[in-house]
């Protein structure tokens, strides 16, 4: 009993949490209780939250802004549906599954390297850019590859997974990623990653070394977002270059900044409802309703950041959230324990190194990211 | 322990959650009071005019087909979503429209979703004719037919008419990342007589807005061909209308149509320009000019093109077939499974039934799904004589 | 003769570039934010031109109006979703960014509907010589262009306001003790931007006529990789990055094996370019501080 007990639960929270719902749509699934179309959208889910996952990697955790997520998991796409294609027929549907997971992962692993690298020399913005351009100039490659090498314009066909399975394994590769990435960031190397982000002089001051951790978490993140991009392939009948544009890279980054940075739960959390909400909005605006589904979109987004994030508005925030919420029925629990996660308005990234710099004299600013960090512990 | 009750409380708030997205069985169309179809096209974004034209049409088609006492008295139902040219939103919007009870289909506006959604349809056995997703492989399946002519016949009769002409150098202007444009460019290609020596541009941006690199390119030619939409080749045209040569021409595909509505004053274009299509919404007699009247009465001339006639015949096509199959003996009734109802168009469709609308007389469809009716070269405008 | 003839096509095409990228530059500068919403802001002053031209018929009318309204949008804009997260993180001001572009591009399409509008807005012929032919209105685009950069790159060196600017770029904090208003400047600076966004969808218009909701998209993506090339925050930088991008993309479009790669080309070009100088061509190199 006392082993179970000293288990800490809180660590597992998530992996439980993702395995429960993965279960109860799993046996929802097999009874015949879950419409196509809630299937199609739990496959989206998963790939969602799998990008997120990733992304959140390089931008909460290492404080690195990328905009070209989607052009990794393009890699992955079409590496991981060519070799589906070519191998389905001579092995089968489960084998080949796992081939070019394996092909897609790897090879997005390898052009994460090689963007990692000049991550290296690059800071903030400009790396962001030349994310964003790797992204395109992946994306151009294929679009003009020929019709038998990966289909050119019309697109790359397939195979596609028995839509009854697909979201389970999808799922079950989401939890993967987790216990990957949650490990790596709880790790002594996760410490060193973050602290990269808080202060990378000062990190490598301290002898860590930089260029290492780089480069695992660019590696690490693509190889997720080449997974992801391999239950993309899988989870259409033909995969199209066009669909991983820079708006999709932006995309992913909505749902990680929603999410809060430097936490992997808010991500997932972002990528389920930001999911949900895109497809049910399109899905429920037909006809001449269509055209307000980006207005929506747009005000419910500009309003979350705006509520989330802004200055002025923190004594709001704080009198009406969903802890306090919470707290009012739970009365008073002695086990409440803060989560160590960084606050994600108070973490600075390398992108406003300027700001981060002049701010402490900045009379009206209450912004004191390294300050208010020290104070909470 | 409480940990574990925790942990039970989670499970079962997602159950509850679980709970609310289970639906009714299989059977989507029991409870339909009325015949419904469905349609997947742009909305929204880049492709927008093409998907709310045929929005319009149908919508168009099927009020007049409800005010008219609709099927035996049952009346018909639109649903239009929106899928921004984007293949991946075609699944739920495929689904969703399934289980509101869709029966049969007008498929996609555009190739590039029309590919999933031909792929989809076929699995569970759901008729569609798309009134202008072109693509060779669009009607791959036996439930699916084209409305509009099939890219490669395009670009093949296109090459056919050009071999005619006996001029040994074109140009060909085409978007490089179009399944539509790069499907007619390469049966083109396929079927010019190897002596005409060609100049190819392209351009890749939906909204490009600078092609004077490409006209510079394309100088020398006084036969261009361009398997584009009519917006890029407004821009083009304008962008051109100086330097290329005055007696030159432009030919194109069905994407023409609608191309002479993007100018104030078409006469400010002084090259010949010329279409192969089964629609001219210059139309001025026949079925045609009815529609056009009907239409920008309603909605104006800004979405008229012939993706909306299109669409307006596939309405009428699909009502004709079942109104067919009724008289032949075959038993509809509104809730009728979108299988069943499949199997019935297709034996009308792949049958001798034929139809005569806005598009084309006497209109029949080979086995393979795709249309048999006439193409038509419509010369929008001719060349301007001054110079 | 052909080659001249591109190399001119080439500098037209970047001067509307460089028209946005100067936009894109001096808002990062200042307010150290990637304004996403730069291209949408060209499209509305695109609609404000179509708007005045269809009632007044006048081009010089409709870009004044574009202009006002650019403006008027801009600082607009500015007030209501960037300035509410001024100190929080510059990511947050990233998304509101985007959440506006989706927003402007939408309401257009709600106001305006999906079919593309066709505006002429001037025509104003060819010119010959020495044997080349080159449309009246790339020469007109070439010219505003140069002459919007000078009075820009005088305005910011040798008025108040313009070294007030400098200053805030500099060190805000440190401007706000010298008793500059630093939201002022902000709020000039959005005002800026978006009146260049109204010429850039001028000199759009000029060259083709047609108009819809996503007009802006790409040309800002393009004109935001200009001014990276640059150096992000210098005015000749965007002015020469803005170049750049156009030439490599009309040498690029007329070369038929590489035509279709152009977008691939100009990117790959971003990535050589930082690569050799991490903060762009004209950049200033900042010295890390702890």
């Amino acid at each position: 009993m006392s082993s179970f007990n000293s288990i800490k639960w809180k660590h597992y929270a998530n992996y439980i949490a993702v395995a429960a719902f993965t279960i109860v749509f799993a046996v929802l699934s097999l009874v015949g209780g879950l419409k196509t179309s809630d299937i199609y959208m739990l496959e989206k889910i998963a790939i969602a939250i799998m990008l997120a996952v990733s992304l959140s990697m390089v931008v909460g955790f290492l404080g690195e802004l990328s905009l070209g997520h989607a052009g990794f998991m393009c890699v992955g796409a079409y590496l991981g549906g060519k070799t589906a294609a070519v191998l389905e027929p001579l092995l089968g549907e489960v084998p080949t599954l796992l081939i070019s997971l394996l092909v897609g992962g790897a090879v997005a692993a390898i052009f994460g390297v090689i963007i990692g690298l000049p991550a290296l020399r690059l800071r903030g913005d400009y790396l962001a850019i030349v994310t964003l351009a790797f992204g395109e100039i992946v994306r151009t490659v294929f679009m003009n590859s020929s019709s038998e090498s990966f289909g050119g314009s019309l697109g790359l066909p397939t195979p596609r997974f028995d839509k009854n399975f697909l979201f389970i394994i999808a799922f079950v590769l989401v939890l993967g990623c987790l216990a990957v990435t949650q490990n790596l960031i709880r790790s002594k190397h996760g410490r060193a990653i973050t602290s990269i982000r808080d202060n990378e002089i000062a990190a490598r001051a301290t002898g860590i070394n930089v260029t290492k951790y780089k480069l695992i978490v660019f590696t690490v993140s693509s190889f997720f977002a080449g997974i992801a991009g391999v239950l993309y392939s899988y989870s259409n009948f033909t995969i199209q270059s066009t669909n991983f544009s820079y708006n999709y890279s932006i995309e992913i980054l909505v749902m990680v900044v929603l999410g809060g940075m430097g936490s992997i739960n808010g991500s997932i959390i972002a990528a389920t409802l930001i999911t949900f909400l895109d497809v049910k909005l399109q899905t429920i605006l037909t006809g001449n309703l269509a055209v307000l589904q980006d207005l929506f979109y747009a005000l419910i987004l500009i309003l979350i950041v705006i509520y989330n994030n802004a200055p002025a508005l923190k004594g709001f925030r704080e009198a009406h959230n969903f802890k306090n919420l919470f707290n009012k029925f739970k009365k008073h629990s002695p086990e409440h324990i803060h989560d160590d996660e960084a606050k994600w308005d108070r973490v600075p990234t390398k992108i406003n190194m300027d700001e981060v710099l002049s701010v402490d004299i900045q009379v009206s600013s209450p912004y004191t990211p390294d300050k208010t960090d020290k104070e909470d512990k | 322990m409480k940990k574990i009750a925790k942990f039970i409380s989670v499970v079962m708030a997602l159950c509850l959650v679980a709970c609310c997205f289970t639906g009714c069985g299989s059977n989507y169309t029991a409870e339909n009071t009325e015949f419904v179809i469905g349609v997947s096209g742009p909305l929204t974004g880049a492709a927008a005019v093409y998907g709310v034209a045929v929005q319009n049409s149908a919508q168009m088609a099927v009020d007049e087909i409800n005010a008219a006492g609709g099927l035996n008295g049952v009346k018909f139902k639109l649903i239009a979503t929106d899928d921004t040219h984007d293949a991946t939103k075609v699944a739920a919007n495929y689904a969703t429209m399934l289980e509101s009870g869709m029966q049969a289909s007008l498929g996609t506006v555009t190739t590039a979703p029309g590919l999933e959604y031909t792929k989809l349809s076929a699995e569970d056995n759901v008729f569609f004719l798309t009134p202008s997703a072109s693509g060779d492989k669009i009607p791959a399946n036996d439930n699916g037919f084209q409305m509009c002519f099939a890219d490669g016949n395009q670009g093949k009769v296109a090459a056919d008419y050009v071999n005619t002409l006996g001029i040994d150098q074109i140009g060909i202007f085409y978007k490089s990342d179009d399944a539509y444009s790069n499907g007619i460019y390469e049966q083109f290609k396929d079927n010019l007589d190897s002596s005409i020596k060609t100049v190819e541009a392209v351009f890749t941006d939906a909204n490009a807005t600078d092609f004077s690199s490409q006209i510079t390119s394309l100088k020398e030619c006084t036969f261009i061909f361009m398997p584009i939409y009519y917006t890029p080749a407004a821009v083009f045209m304008t962008q051109a209308k100086d330097i290329i040569a005055k007696d030159a021409v432009y030919y194109g595909c069905d994407g023409f149509d609608g191309l002479a509505g993007q100018f104030e004053d078409f006469s400010i274009i002084p090259q010949e320009v010329s279409m192969l299509s089964h629609f001219d919404s210059n139309a001025t007699e026949g079925a045609a000019a009815d529609f056009i009247k009907k239409y920008t009465d309603k909605f104006g001339t800004d979405t008229l093109n012939q993706f909306g006639a299109s669409a307006y015949d596939c309405v009428y096509a699909i009502y004709n077939a079942m109104k067919a199959a009724i008289d032949a003996g075959e038993k509809i009734d509104v809730t009728i499974s979108a299988s069943d109802l499949c199997d019935i168009l297709k034996e009308q469709f792949t049958g001798d039934f034929t139809y005569s609308g806005v598009t084309g007389n006497d209109i029949a469809w080979e086995d393979n799904g795709y249309v048999a009716k006439e193409a038509v070269k419509y010369t929008l405008k001719t060349a301007n004589s001054a110079n | 003769m052909k080659f001249i003839e591109t190399l001119i096509n080439g500098l037209s095409m970047g001067s509307t570039y460089a028209m946005i990228a100067l936009g894109y530059t001096m808002v990062y500068g200042i307010a150290k934010m990637l304004n996403f919403a730069h291209g949408d802001v060209i499209m509305v002053g695109g609609y404000m031109i179509f708007v005045t031209m269809a009632s007044l018929g006048n081009p010089i009318l409709g870009l004044l109006a574009a202009v006002v309204f650019c403006v008027a949008l801009g600082v607009t804009i500015e007030k209501i979703a960037y300035k509410p997260l001024r100190g929080a993180s510059p990511l947050a001001v990233l998304i509101t960014a985007i959440g506006v572009s989706y927003l402007l591009q939408s309401t257009a399409q709600i106001i305006f509907g999906s079919a593309p509008k066709m505006v002429n807005v001037a025509d104003l012929g060819n010119v010959k010589f020495a044997g080349l032919t080159v449309p009246v209105y790339i020469l007109v685009t070439l010219g505003c262009s140069m002459v919007i950069m000078l009075v820009l790159s005088v305005f910011v060196k040798y008025t108040k306001t313009g070294r007030a600017m400098i200053a805030v770029s500099e060190d805000k904090g440190a401007a706000q003790l010298m008793g500059i208003n630093v939201n002022k400047i902000i709020m000039i600076t959005f005002a800026i931007g978006s009146a260049l966004a109204a010429f850039a969808g001028f000199f759009m218009l000029m060259k083709s006529p047609s108009l819809n909701n996503t007009l802006g998209a790409m040309p800002g993506i393009k004109a935001f990789t200009a001014a990276v090339i640059g150096g992000i925050g210098s005015i000749p930088g965007a002015m020469l990055g803005g170049m750049l991008m156009g030439v490599v993309e009309a040498i690029s479009l007329t070369i038929p094996a590489i035509a279709p790669y152009t977008d691939a080309i100009e990117f790959l070009i971003l990535i050589v370019i930082l690569l050799v100088r991490p903060t762009g061509i004209l950049g200033k190199k900042r010295r890390e501080k702890v």
